[in-house]
């Protein structure tokens, strides 16, 4: 389980990009209040999709919009065809942590 | 100075090389429309945000957007990266972000660097740095100015000063509430002259009588080819039995309701260096945008606004854009008639100014005095 941020610092709509890992992760947090975290690297061309476009439960690529789910990683829109791996989030004493994939939480 | 052996009557006009020589245009656009407020778009045509237009701007092509907090912004219309143009489209929406098509380095509507590929492998590239470069931005009137200078004049004066030495105050030009009419047809004229012919063409009425019948017979006045634009404060009125600003002298729509007595039945024209005029009149008010692109090739974009419930009445205003239509593909018809006569040499040393239009010389020594090329010689430019 790897500290990322405290939540104060993620209000809804935005996106934090942990890079203590390799690769990096991406927490974001929805306009629903939903906590997701995915590979921040999108699968199509090296571009943080921190920085992209949180829209509902899925997440736009800044540089060619390709679209993942957050729940599942699925690709939902191309130019990508590989998903990415999603990964665990805890919220504890109100910091958020990464639970990443094939790690006990 | 070839002035000293001219009859007193006429002053000199710029050599025919000022309308001609590249070098000249060049120093124009630098010293001109990149130093200057240049007056770009009408801002309701940025509708919403990322809605953009691209404009050239002396040597630069601009990029005026509006961003998220409804502000309207304006970039070097350049990728940082590699230089490539961000827009080549004239107009357009973009839904969230500028991307060069080139590598996709991506920009916010506030011009920051947000995304590129690999860049989360370049900490050290600083966003804002990065970013599109940004140019000065002013809203008055509805339209947008723009500034390349990296510290422009004071608005106030540039501009505003401009249509309060011509007006007499702001509060003239205020009463037609500009800022709120709407847009009811625009015109693109491509005209094949020279900026300053364009200019110098408005500046005065010597003209009106031989090419513009249907504007003398609105406003009888203009026969005498006076300018109008000489006396502070003066408008142009409309001649007896004229029921409106119209091509056959037919009723208008309905007035501007802040227009005030003392302006109604009258036009009013203003030049406003460096690339603008305003023509108002009780009814509506036609704006000419000017867009130098070559030293014998300017682009005039012309809006006719009127009240925005008059406009979407439906009701016929043909008769009034018909007629500041006409005056505009005479005027430029003329300009275009003189551009090739620039490099006669019968030209060479300019020709001359009748007392109607000493004013122009006013116009010539700015011009001169924004170049630095000091006092205005007797051949050609070099």
């Amino acid at each position: 389980m790897i500290p990322a941020c405290p939540l104060a610092a993620l209000p809804r709509g935005e996106a934090f990009r942990l890079d203590a890992v390799e690769p990096p992760i991406a927490v974001f947090h929805t306009d629903d209040g939903e906590l997701y975290a995915v590979d921040d690297t999108c699968t199509h061309q090296d571009a943080s999709l921190a920085d992209g476009w949180l829209e509902g439960c899925e997440v736009e690529c800044p540089l060619h919009a390709s679209r993942f789910d957050l729940r599942t990683g699925q690709v939902d829109a191309p130019p990508a065809k590989l998903p990415v791996r999603t990964h665990g989030v805890v919220v504890e004493e109100g910091t958020v942590y990464v639970v990443p994939s094939g790690e006990a939480a | 100075m070839t002035t000293s052996s001219l009859p007193p009557s006429v002053i000199a006009t710029l050599p025919g090389g000022y309308y001609t020589h590249e070098n000249i245009f060049a120093l124009e656009q630098a010293r001109i429309f990149e130093s200057m407020w240049f007056c770009v778009v009408r801002a309701a045509d940025l509708a919403k945000p990322g809605a953009f237009r691209t404009v050239q701007v002396g040597r630069e092509s601009v990029l005026v957007t509006r961003a998220r907090d409804q502000s309207i912004r304006a970039f070097l219309n350049v990728c940082r990266h590699r230089g490539a143009r961000i827009k080549t489209e004239e107009s357009g929406e973009v839904r969230r972000a500028f991307q060069c098509p080139y590598h996709a380095w991506t920009y916010d509507l506030e011009g920051k660097l947000i995304a590129a590929p690999n860049l989360t492998k370049m900490p050290d590239i600083d966003r804002v740095e990065y970013g599109l470069v940004n140019v000065h931005v002013r809203e008055w009137l509805g339209y947008v100015w723009v500034c390349l200078a990296d510290e422009p004049e004071p608005f106030e004066e540039e501009v505003q000063g401009q249509v309060v030495s011509r007006l007499g105050d702001l509060d003239s030009i205020h009463n037609y509430g500009i800022e709120s009419l709407e847009v009811a047809r625009r015109i693109v004229y491509d005209v094949k002259a020279n900026w300053k012919l364009i200019i110098e063409n408005f500046m005065e009425c010597y003209h009106c009588a031989t090419i513009h019948p249907e504007l003398v017979e609105v406003l009888p006045e203009f026969a005498e080819g006076l300018a109008t634009q000489l006396y502070v404060g003066h408008g142009a009125e409309f001649g007896e039995g004229v029921e409106g600003f119209t091509v056959d002298g037919s009723p208008g729509a309905d007035r501007i309701p802040g227009v005030s007595e003392t302006q109604d039945r009258r036009y009013y024209g203003l030049t406003v260096r460096p690339l603008m005029f305003i023509n108002l009149v009780p009814d509506h008010v036609v704006i000419h945008r000017i867009f130098p692109l070559a030293a014998d090739h300017t682009v005039l974009e012309c809006d006719w606004l009127f009240r925005a419930d008059v406009v979407r009445s439906g009701r016929d205003l043909e008769p009034s854009i018909e007629l500041f239509h006409r005056v505009n593909v005479q005027d430029f018809e003329a300009c275009e008639r003189c551009q090739p006569a620039m490099n006669s040499r019968a030209y060479a040393r300019g020709g001359v100014l009748v007392p109607t239009e000493h004013h122009i010389a006013g116009f010539h020594e700015w011009v001169l005095d924004r170049l630095g090329t000091g006092q205005l010689g007797t051949g050609q430019p070099t």
